[in-house]
Formats: structure tokens, sequence, C-alpha cells
């Protein structure tokens, strides 16, 4: 029922976007295993876990590609809703890491719900917006269901205590918004009141949050304390220089100066080992990335691809954007893992997934009629 | 949607990748700013975090004279040091303590009064204070060894080797000059360290080319005879009440240093208070016109040019010779007639000089000079040695060309001099002399072994025999200006000197102010060493003959007493381990004190003498002789009782006292 067997399938299956995500995949597993180095006698090895885990997601991916995304869309809320679940069992028994309650536990590995919303809240927003199409721009009062369907996770989220997560499902919903098109007095009124609430939302930060955003002002007020990962992340970059230290060789992540290393801070690992010229690389494919889905944002059928695609590579774009202004130091420390680089299960088969639907937009223009 | 449009959504989709892109390229620009333009920056920063180097010395070289006796050393020296923390009643504490120290009790009390655990009070005191401080145990108050620079010798050749600093860094002479060999090149260890401090590994880092241990320096200096220069150059600096002095006795063969004295003497294991015009050594640092010591030179350019014989005669004026607008006259206001050049030395006539450089012309006087290595640095391997003035022969008058053929006008430090001296005696041949025999390592083993450096020949050997000849006569002739410096049954040469010193004040010649000297050597067949006295002021006895020379007698004789000094069968060019000049008597006292101790060691019926020697080095004596030894104090034996000679008792016990010798 989910699923119609049709040639044109695979006759017209992104190769493109597929050798894109891979090689992305492949240089993450490498830079992985790198940081994991000089980890020494642990059970696993990191980089043959984000191996299964990237396994793992070329499954979802398989499932969400195949599935015509109509599909999807009429199951968006029911998504929406079992994201929303998850994260309503995170608050109540879920798991603390790192003074953080952001997981549930399976027993062999951490679930993180947060992940899956930033999916959810894609296909929920397509779906409402494709349920109610416009002719005119959208107004304020029109925007507010889709607005509460925004805050309520990022409330929840914002309290595990997780500000990237939230900031990203913000920034992405934001972008599809506006995409779309908005009022220009809404805009106005939507941005005043964002000012007006930025005071009294400072004191709902947590201190750590305060700290993080105060040393990105002046990382090295406080050296050993807050300003610590910028600027370890910074020497780190620096030191790499223009062709790199070499594979293996990067003594900040070596020697354990980078805290962590295999996630946030991944992208200062691979610009110490490979340079400037290696960050280039690196950036020059997810640029290739972006536009690949940016142009199947645009050969969509229908509305509701355009949103989807749209939604997912804006996922991506400021996913990298604000990951690398991190590490490079031009952004505060918000916690956002670098795309299929930053090792993490739940990211990696969320966004695998996410690909999945790319590419399920991606291929369908080809059969869809209009 | 708002616009159904593809084109309005192409634009849309084309204004966004627009705002990615741009955000992108600041990304990127970040990141080269941070890798390429300030990479070099972050990357010391980053090594700077992760490494961790320590420089580890060894332990600073000896220094040994050519026979292997020490005349530097490091020992361990007591210091004392406090921990505040466990000292109940500071002001009890501080009393004692600074009482026996002699410091400030205020300045005590209030060091151990800190919330500290741990402070110096006083580093490296003598053993006595050392013996109290143990004593007197109070609480709080521990010692700690700590290496100490030590001459053993106390101010013997104290001007050469200069002293080092509290924490053993050369600061003067040969300690500084060679600081780099006896402190040797420090080995490297440098860590990795990871973000918790944990050593990772270790590398000793050492390049090999540099890499070099801690070396002894071995000097040429002969310290008996650098004892001897020194003790009769101090007694004729107090006799004649002279301001200073310099004596230097040089190997002519090879340019060895064999002693270089300088009077007044400093203990170098105690400089406090002491300043760069007592460590001085103005055997190289200071120049002083030559006076009638520079003659020889005159005489053997114009030998050597042909433009002279020994017989040739020149009219002496009787004493009084106009040249241009100044009147040349003769010491002691002598008046002589017709002298032969031989004679013109040995009654060192000025006029007689004048006339002789005269003839052979200012041109060649100059080159010979200047080959005789006057106006240039000799090249010992001192610090601070001085060139001399020499003018450029192009500004000589008539007046400087006669001046400067007796010694006036031109001015020379004692080792040029001697160095020109040492020249004639080894038969023209010109050595560059030097001071350090060689490197050895911590086993004593030959590192690396300076040789003899020829620096050109002069004068041909037959010249430099002439010169000889008329030299030997200043002394051996019952009229000569040097008899006073004649030894019996030996041939002598030399020559004597009395500059006036230039009164800078007034702009003139002083006749009160002179530096008187001698220089010679012997036997002047077959020279074997060449002897340098200069007595800066002498009150009495002013004039060279009577004043220099009987110092150079002294040491003369002294050596001779103490060397053969006929021997010498291998070649002069090859490097000798040890100076062959060998004892052969043992009557004078001298030679008794030194040699008593090696001839009793092996008396087994007699009390060896543990003086001088270490708590372990007397142990090992008095073992080796089945002694028992009663050790009190540390450093250095200075008493025993029984005497040394004397019959050991019964029990065979000895009592020896150590002190640290200061």
């Amino acid at each position: 029922m989910f699923f119609k067997y049709d040639r044109r399938i695979f006759q017209n299956f992104d190769k493109t976007l597929f050798a894109l995500v891979m090689s992305i995949c492949a240089i993450g597993v490498v830079n992985i295993y790198s940081t994991g180095f000089s980890l020494g006698e642990n059970a696993t090895p990191l980089y043959l876990k984000q191996i299964q885990w990237i396994a793992f997601g070329l499954f979802f991916m398989m499932v969400a590609f195949l599935i015509d995304y109509r599909y999807f869309n009429r199951a968006a809320y029911g998504l929406y809703a079992f994201s929303m679940a998850s994260l309503v069992a995170v608050a109540l028994f879920g798991h603390t890491a790192n003074g953080a309650q952001r997981w549930i536990s399976f027993g062999v590995f951490l679930f993180q719900p947060s992940e899956l919303m930033k999916i959810s809240i894609i296909l929920a927003l397509a779906r409402y917006f494709d349920d109610h199409k416009s002719h005119e721009p959208y107004r304020l009062r029109e925007l507010l269901v889709p607005f509460g369907m925004v805050m309520l996770p990022c409330a929840l989220i914002l309290k595990q205590p997780d500000l990237g997560t939230a900031l990203m499902i913000v920034l992405v919903s934001a972008s599809i918004v506006l995409f779309i098109g908005m009022n220009w007095k809404s805009i106005v009124i939507a941005v005043a009141s964002v000012m007006v609430l930025m005071p009294p939302a400072w004191h709902f930060l947590k201190d750590y949050q305060k700290n993080r955003l105060l040393t990105f002002l002046s990382p090295e007020s406080d050296p050993l304390g807050t300003g610590y990962h910028i600027i370890q992340s910074m020497i780190a970059i620096g030191s790499g220089g223009f062709l790199g230290k070499g594979f293996l060789k990067g003594s900040q992540t070596q020697l354990k100066f980078l805290p962590e290393q295999q996630t946030d801070f991944v992208f200062s690992v691979f610009a110490e080992e490979w340079g400037f010229l290696g960050g280039l690389a690196l950036m020059v494919i997810f640029t290739s990335l972006i536009i690949w889905g940016l142009k199947i944002a645009l050969h969509s059928k229908d509305l509701l691809g355009t949103i989807l695609a749209f939604g997912i590579t804006a996922l991506i774009a400021w996913q990298v954007l604000i990951n690398m202004g991190m590490v490079l130091g031009v952004l505060p420390v918000v916690g956002i893992p670098l795309p299929f680089i930053s090792y993490g299960g739940s990211a990696v088969v969320s966004l695998m997934a996410a690909i999945g639907l790319l590419m399920n937009v991606s291929v369908r223009r080809f059969i869809l009629q209009r | 949607m708002a616009a159904d449009s593809k084109k309005w959504l192409k634009f849309r989709l084309a204004s966004i990748l627009a705002i990615f892109l741009i955000l992108f390229i600041a990304l990127l620009s970040r990141a080269f700013q941070l890798q390429v333009l300030s990479g070099e920056k972050l990357k010391r920063l980053a090594d700077r975090q992760h490494m961790t180097t320590l420089s580890i010395h060894a332990e600073r070289g000896m220094i040994y004279d050519r026979n292997g006796e020490k005349l530097a050393m490091s020992v361990m020296a007591e210091s004392v040091c406090a921990d505040p923390s466990r000292i109940s009643n500071p002001a009890k504490v501080s009393r004692e303590i600074s009482s026996i120290l002699n410091l400030d009790p205020s300045s005590v009390l209030k060091k151990i009064s800190e919330p500290k655990s741990f402070c110096w009070l006083a580093r490296k005191i003598s053993s006595q204070q050392a013996l109290m401080v143990e004593s007197a145990n109070l609480e709080g108050i521990f010692l700690i060894k700590e290496p100490k620079r030590f001459y053993p010798n106390g101010p013997l050749a104290a001007h050469l080797i200069g002293f080092s600093g509290f924490d053993a860094e050369g600061l003067e002479g040969l300690e500084r000059k060679y600081d780099r060999y006896l402190k040797g090149t420090p080995e490297k260890l440098t860590w990795a360290r990871d973000a918790k401090g944990k050593k990772l590994f270790v590398h000793v880092e050492q390049d090999p080319s540099e890499k070099m241990g801690s070396a002894n320096l071995v000097l040429t200096i002969d310290s008996r005879i650098q004892y001897l220069a020194e003790t009769h150059l101090k007694e004729a600096v107090l006799e004649k009440g002279a301001k200073g002095g310099v004596a230097i006795v040089m190997d002519p063969k090879t340019g060895e240093i064999l002693a270089m004295a300088n009077e007044k003497a400093f203990n170098p294991n105690n400089i406090k208070g002491l300043t760069s015009e007592n460590w001085r050594n103005r055997a190289i640092t200071d120049s002083f016109d030559p006076g009638s010591t520079f003659k020889p030179f005159l005489v053997a350019a114009a030998l050597e040019e042909k433009v002279v014989k020994e017989s040739d005669r020149f009219y002496c004026e009787n004493g009084h010779y106009q040249v241009a607008n100044r009147v040349i006259r003769e010491a002691n206001h002598k008046k002589h007639g017709y002298l032969a050049v031989r004679d013109i030395i040995k009654y060192s006539s000025n006029i007689g000089s004048a006339k002789i450089a005269e003839k052979l012309g200012r041109e060649k006087f100059y080159a010979y000079i200047k080959n005789f290595g006057f106006g240039s640095r000799t090249g010992i391997d001192l610090s601070g040695e001085a060139a001399g003035v020499l003018r450029p022969v192009k500004s000589w008058t008539r007046v400087d060309t006669t001046n400067i053929g007796f010694g006036q006008g031109i001015s020379v430090t004692a080792i040029q001099l001697v160095t020109a001296l040492a020249t004639i005696a080894n038969g023209g041949v010109r050595m560059k002399p030097y001071i350090v025999k060689g490197f050895t390592d911590r086993n004593n083993q030959p590192v690396k072994m300076f040789a003899p450096e020829t620096v050109r020949r002069v004068i041909s050997p037959e010249t430099a025999r002439r010169m000889a000849v008329m030299l030997t006569e200043v002394v051996g002739a019952e009229d000569g200006t040097g008899k006073r410096a004649h030894i019996v049954n030996v041939p002598v040469a030399g020559k004597t000197g009395t500059a006036q010193k230039f009164d800078f004040a007034r702009g003139v010649y002083s006749s009160e102010k002179v530096r008187t000297s001698f220089i010679g050597f012997f036997p002047s067949d077959n020279p074997q060493v060449v002897i340098l006295v200069m007595l800066d002021e002498p009150q009495r006895d002013k004039w060279g003959g009577v004043a220099a020379a009987p110092v150079f007698k002294s040491i003369g004789e002294q050596i001779l007493n103490c060397f053969k000094t006929n021997i010498r069968e291998t070649p002069a060019f090859e490097p000798q381990p040890v100076h062959e000049l060998q004892l052969v008597s043992a009557d004078a006292s001298l030679v008794e004190d030194m040699t008593a101790a090696e001839n009793e060691i092996n008396d087994e019926s007699r009390m060896p003498d543990f003086k001088g020697l270490t708590i372990r080095e007397a142990l090992k004596m008095a073992r080796s002789r089945s002694i028992e030894l009663r050790v009190s104090g540390s450093g250095w034996a200075t008493q025993q009782f029984p005497q040394p000679g004397s019959e050991p008792g019964e029990d065979r016990l000895c009592k020896v006292i150590f002190e640290m010798k200061n």
C-alpha cells in the first residue's frame, strides 16, 4: 500500500546526491578514526560504531526513499506526535549525560528524540502549509498554529537543556516560513517581539548557556574555563596551517587538548590534520550538497516536495554553518554537530532518513503528474 | 504559496543559496585567517602547550694545570633552609639561627613567619657554620647540599681562571671563556604532555654535532712555576713599593704559557667587594711603553736586513743627540762615545739605538715590529686581550722612528713582549701563545688537545742565535745592564727596560712614575723558558736592571732548582701531555713542601700527610696504610695529629680536622 514498485524509481535514482552524502560520511569515519586513535583499549572503536550507525541510517534512508513522500505527508502529524511524546518521555525519565537529559536508553543504544524532531517538524510544517495554501503572504495570525507547533518541542528541548537543537528547529522553521512567504508587516512585528522578549529570555537560560554566550564575546577572558573549548579549537585549526599536520598527526587532537573532538568539535580535528586545503574541500562538498538540495526543491512537482526539500536542505546548511562558525570561533558554542561528520547515532540516522526523503522528492518529479 | 510562478520560486531559492554561499565564504575566510595568516603563531602556541623541555646540565668540569693539579672544582656545600609551617616559636628560632649565621634577626623572623613551607635562609655556608646549625637542632630548620665552585689553591692563577657565580655560571677569566665546555651541552629532555599534564613520551634531544658533556679544562700552566712566579713577584712588589706587577713564564718552543702572575692577587673563593680592578689580567689587558726591552727587536731587524753587524760602531754623541727639535739622552745621564752594536745592547744606549733605527729606516723597522707581533693581538686564548698601540708608519716622523728605536712612542702588552722575545729564543719562529692545553672528559680522557701553532718566521735562525749571544752579554758581562739577572753556571740572555709612564694629566712622560721590566730566557744556547717581569711604579730602584732583574733571577733559579732544563728530547712542535721539565733537586724548601706528600706516599713507617685531601681521599690513603682515621669537620683536611712524617703510635690512629677552605 505504501510502496508501489516503479522501475523509474531506480532509473532516476539520485546518484549524485547519494555519492555526495556517502563521501561526507566516509570523511567522517576517517576523521573519527583519528580522534579515537589515542583513546586506548576501548571496547568498540568509535569509528566502527559510526559505520554501524551509517549502515543503520542507510536502511532508514531506503525506507524514506522508497515510500512515496505523500504517504509521509499523511503520517506527518502522527510522527510529530510521536516525537513530542518521546520528548515528554525524555523529560520524565530520560538518560542523563554531561549534565543534560537528552536521551532515551534502549539498553544497547541511546536514542535522542530531539534529532527525530528536526525531521518531524519539517514534515509537519510542510503538511500544514500544504494543507493551508495561500496566494498571499502569510500573516502573523495565520502563523499561530505553526508557531505553536515549533515552540512546543523547543520548550521541551530547551529544558533538557539543548540550546543547539532548539535553535536549529527554530532556524529551520523560520527559514521555511520565510521561504514560503510572510507578510512584511508580520516579519517586522515578529522580529520586534523577539527583541522585546530577549532580555527576559536571558533569565531562562542556564548559567552555562549564559557563560557560553559571554565567552563567545571574549574567549580569552577565561582560558581554562568556558573559553577553553573555543581557544583550543582555534589553536588546533590554526596549527594545522595550509596543508595540515597529516592524518593521525594532529597534536592537539591526539593529546586530547581538544574537547568534544568526535562530536561538536570534529571539524577542528579535520582542519588540524588536513589543513586549510582539507577544510576547503569539505566545504565544497557541503556546498554542492546544498546546491543540489535546492535544485531538488526547485524541480519538485508539488509544493509539498518543494517545502520538504527546502526544509531538509536548510537543516543541513544551518547545521554546517553554525557548527563551523562555532569551531572557528565566530559563533557561540551552542552544541550543534557537523552533519555526517560528527559522531552520534541519532543524528546520523535521522539525517540519513532526511536524505532519503530528499531523494524521494528528487526521484518523484519523474513519476508524479502535476 | 505566495506566487505560483516557477520563476518566482527560482528567484527565492537563488537568493537563499546566495545567502548560504556568502556565509560559507565568510567561514572560509575565517579558516584562512586562522590557518594561513596566523597559522605559525597558533602552531607555536600548540607546541608550547604540549611540549615541556627540561635542560639537564652535567656537573661543571674541573680546571687542571698541566700536571693534573686541581685549580677549580665543584664541591657540595651546605645551604640552610626553613620550613616555617613547622616552626612553633619563630622568635626563638630566628634569634638562634641568625646568631650562628650572622644574619639580621628581624628579617629572618619575617621570612620564617610567612605561611609557606619552604624558604632559603643562607646558601653555601661554611662547614663550621653548618656544623653549628646541625648541632643547634632547631625545629623547622634543615640543611641542603648544593654544588659550589671551589678553588683549592685560593689565589693561585686566579687572574687566569677567573671565577664562576652562584649558580655555577662562569663570570670571569677561563671560567667564563670556556663556560660552554665546562658546562657542556645540556641534554634536552622533551616531554609531550596531554591536556591533563600527563607525560606521554620522553624524547631526548641532542644535536649530535653540538653534543658534548661537561669537559675538564687542562691548562698549560704549571702550578709550581705559577706559584714561584706569584711568590717572587709579590715579594718584589712589596719590597720595591710598586703598585703592582706582572710575570709571565713561557715555553718558547711551543708558545705554552707556564705561568702568568698578576699582583695584586685575589682569592676567587671570596669575591665579595671585588671589582674588575682586582681581577683584570693586566698581562694581556694593559699596554705600556716597553722602553729598552724593545731594543733587541730593533737590532734583530737590523741584523736580519744586514744593515748592521755586531761590531759596527756608532757614535753616541756623548749623551746628547738632537733629532729635529728633540734631544735624546742616555738613561742615568751616561755619556758614550763610539759603541759597537753589541755594546749598544749591553749598555742599552738610547742614542745608539736611535741611530740604528735611522739607518734601518722606518718602513723596514715597521715591518719587523709588525712581524714580531706588536700592534696586533697575539691571539692567546684569554678574553680581553689588548692590541697595544702601533701608529701607522706613514705618520712616523724622524723623531718617532728614533723614539720607537728605544721603545718610546709605542705601546705593547706584556704578552706581546714575551711572545716577541720567545721568537728570538725559538730561533726566529714566532709561536702563538696559549693557555688551554685541551679538554678532557669526565674520565679524564682527552677529548681535544691543542697543538702549538706557528705564526711565522720573523728572523733567520742565524740572526736569532746572534741576538741570543748579544743578549747573553747583557746579563753575563760584568758591566752589562742586566747583570743582576745572572744565574750561576747557566747562560742567561736578557734585556732590561724602564719606561717612563705617560702622564696624561700633564701630557708629558713622567720622570717619577715608571714601569721597570726585565725580559730574558735561558739557557741562551738552547732556550727552555722565557720570563718577563714587569713592576708598575716601583718606589725604590726604579731603573730596570735593579728592580726587575732580581725577580727574574729568583724565578729562574728556582725553576732550575726544580727542573732539569737541558733535556728536551721530544720535538718541539708535538703536543706533550706533560711538560717534560723534570724535578732534579729536592733541596729547595719549596720543592720539599711540594713533594713531601708524594715522597711519603710510599713510606709505610711514617704518618702520611692528609692535608688538602677530602675525607674520602684521606680515608682511602689511610686504608692503604692501615691507619685508623678519626675524622672531624668536612671539606679538606687542614690539621692532623700526629703530624705528617712522625711515627704512628701503637694504635696507628690519626685525628684529622677537615674544614671548608675559604
